[in-house]
């Protein structure tokens, strides 16, 4: 036998029990999921416990159905055993069972999120800029349409935006709760009342932002690598003031009661720790991530996407977080 | 990203990740859990950019980012393995039992990764010294002479352990 046949033979041998999970596309995809912008609608989490299980929940099967909004408000609100009624009174609606996640690609942001929140899911938004799609719609949901989900799964729903600020709601049906941009930022260092003064060499403004996303008076935009695709974020900022403020605060002291050190960030208790994608809990490879208190009713919170995190090796992303943090300030 | 990309990329797994996995633990010489980690990082990358890449040979793509990102793992974990198979070449086998394959799979992971890399695409994914070259991003060249010298030293591992049993 010569070496190469052998070598062949070895490799082979060596590897031939090897077959790769089939759960991995499921990995891969939560995987991507880490990289993308976050943006969670406020008190959508809270709002899934309310929702009663095992009712059957009517829905469209066309996107271009337009009543959808409509027809569903009150089939959620139906008791545990009641056949979700409005399915019957129009021909273009089916009863999909609990724990189908419907499609939802093609309509408005605002209604999207009523109907996903009626079907019991969490829902979290990001924004992708596109011509691709009319601003303000859904571009693309995850998980795909027709996938089973448990009632409390997350729900990922892409809404296409403009480069520049949303323009003014047409029909003013907006749900309040829905992220709104907050315009042109110039260099987009200054929102929600602070100013970034330090930023890792070589980052630019992310061009969108979103206000309310992460409770009533929350402020966030992201810093990318130039060359990112849209949607994805190198480092990620929130800004939250008065009532989201104190949600941080309660966050804060779940970490310190996870067993979370705080460290110091320009003269600040700070926390820096690994977040679950929820911002809850503490996990091991989840987004490195500091919080802190501002000033009274002011928190910041500032991520560092995994891939970032990667490039810079993880004791300079946290460095540079650290950095980032002692150099915001509130904004004269 | 449509329907139909999310099911293309399902079927590319289902047609692909096994040899991939398989790939990967030979380029960086890692356990089966390390591989598969590497793996999905790898093909989150495909799968961001699926819709771009899913009709231009994602297998290529796929591949290249798992041999590079096994390389790079390899060179960070090259200590430690100096450490595991540190063992004069020279020596015979000490153990009979130790067959023909193990002593090969060990003398591969002792060599440096991009080595490795080139045999393991060049004999296990039977890919031309064009292909190995293009996808390391390396000179033919470089491939021909990586490939002789990893050869030359699995064969003489090979020569000795056949001298030690006759």
């Amino acid at each position: 036998m010569n070496v190469e046949e052998a070598l062949r033979d070895a490799m082979a041998a060596q590897v031939a029990g090897v077959h790769a999970s089939p759960s991995l596309g499921q990995a891969v995809r939560r995987r991507s999921r880490r990289h993308v912008v976050r943006f969670r609608t406020a008190g959508a989490a809270v709002l899934t416990a309310a929702v009663a299980v095992g009712v059957p929940v009517a829905l469209t099967a066309r996107p271009d159905a337009a009543p959808a909004g409509g027809s569903l408000a009150g089939t959620g609100a139906t008791g545990p055993g009641v056949p979700a009624a409005s399915a019957v009174s129009s021909g273009d609606t089916v009863a999909t069972p609990e724990g189908v996640v419907p499609d939802v690609v093609g309509k408005s942001a605002a209604e999207v999120n009523a109907l996903l929140k009626e079907a019991g899911y969490t829902v979290r938004v990001t924004k992708v800029v596109t011509d691709e799609a009319p601003a303000g719609t859904v571009f693309a949901q995850m998980p795909q349409p027709g996938t089973a989900a448990p009632a409390g799964a997350a729900v990922t729903i892409t809404i296409a935006t403009t480069a520049g600020p949303t323009p003014s709601d047409t029909e003013g049906t907006q749900d309040p709760q829905m992220p709104q941009d907050l315009g042109d930022l110039g260099d987009g260092r200054t929102l929600g009342g602070v100013h970034v003064g330090y930023l890792p060499e070589g980052l630019e403004w992310g061009k969108w932002s979103g206000k309310d996303g992460f409770g009533k008076r929350s402020y966030t935009t992201s810093w990318v690598e130039p060359g990112l695709e849209p949607g994805m974020y190198s480092v990620q900022m929130i800004v939250y003031r008065k009532d989201a403020a104190s949600v941080l605060a309660k966050r804060m002291q779940g970490y310190a009661a996870q067993g979370a050190e705080p460290v110091e960030a320009g003269g600040r208790k700070a926390y820096l720790v690994s977040l679950s994608e929820g911002g809850d809990r503490i996990l091991d490879g989840g987004t490195r991530t500091i919080v802190w208190t501002l000033a009274p009713g002011v928190g910041v919170e500032v991520m560092i996407s995994p891939d970032y995190a990667a490039k810079l090796g993880k004791a300079a992303a946290d460095r540079e977080l650290k950095k980032i943090a002692a150099g915001v300030a509130l904004d004269k | 990203m449509t329907e139909e990309d999310e099911a293309a990329f399902d079927e590319f797994l289902a047609a692909r990740s096994t040899a991939l996995l398989r790939t990967a633990i030979l380029v960086c010489g890692a356990s089966a859990s390390d591989a598969e980690d590497m793996v999905q990082n790898a093909l989150e990358k495909v799968y961001r950019h699926w819709p771009r890449i899913r009709h231009d040979n994602p297998e290529a793509y796929a591949r290249r980012v798992v041999v590079n990102g096994a390389i790079s793992k390899a060179r960070r974990r090259k200590v430690l393995q100096e450490i595991t198979f540190a063992q004069p070449p020279e020596t015979p086998v000490e153990s009979p039992d130790l067959g023909l394959r193990d002593v090969l799979v060990t003398e591969l992971r002792k060599l440096p990764a991009r080595m490795r890399a080139v045999l393991v695409l060049r004999y296990w994914e039977d890919l031309s010294e064009a292909e190995t070259a293009a996808l390391l991003g390396c000179s033919v060249g470089t491939v021909k002479s990586q490939a002789a010298r990893g050869l030359a030293r699995v064969r003489a591992r090979m020569e000795n352990l056949e001298g030690a049993s006759a």
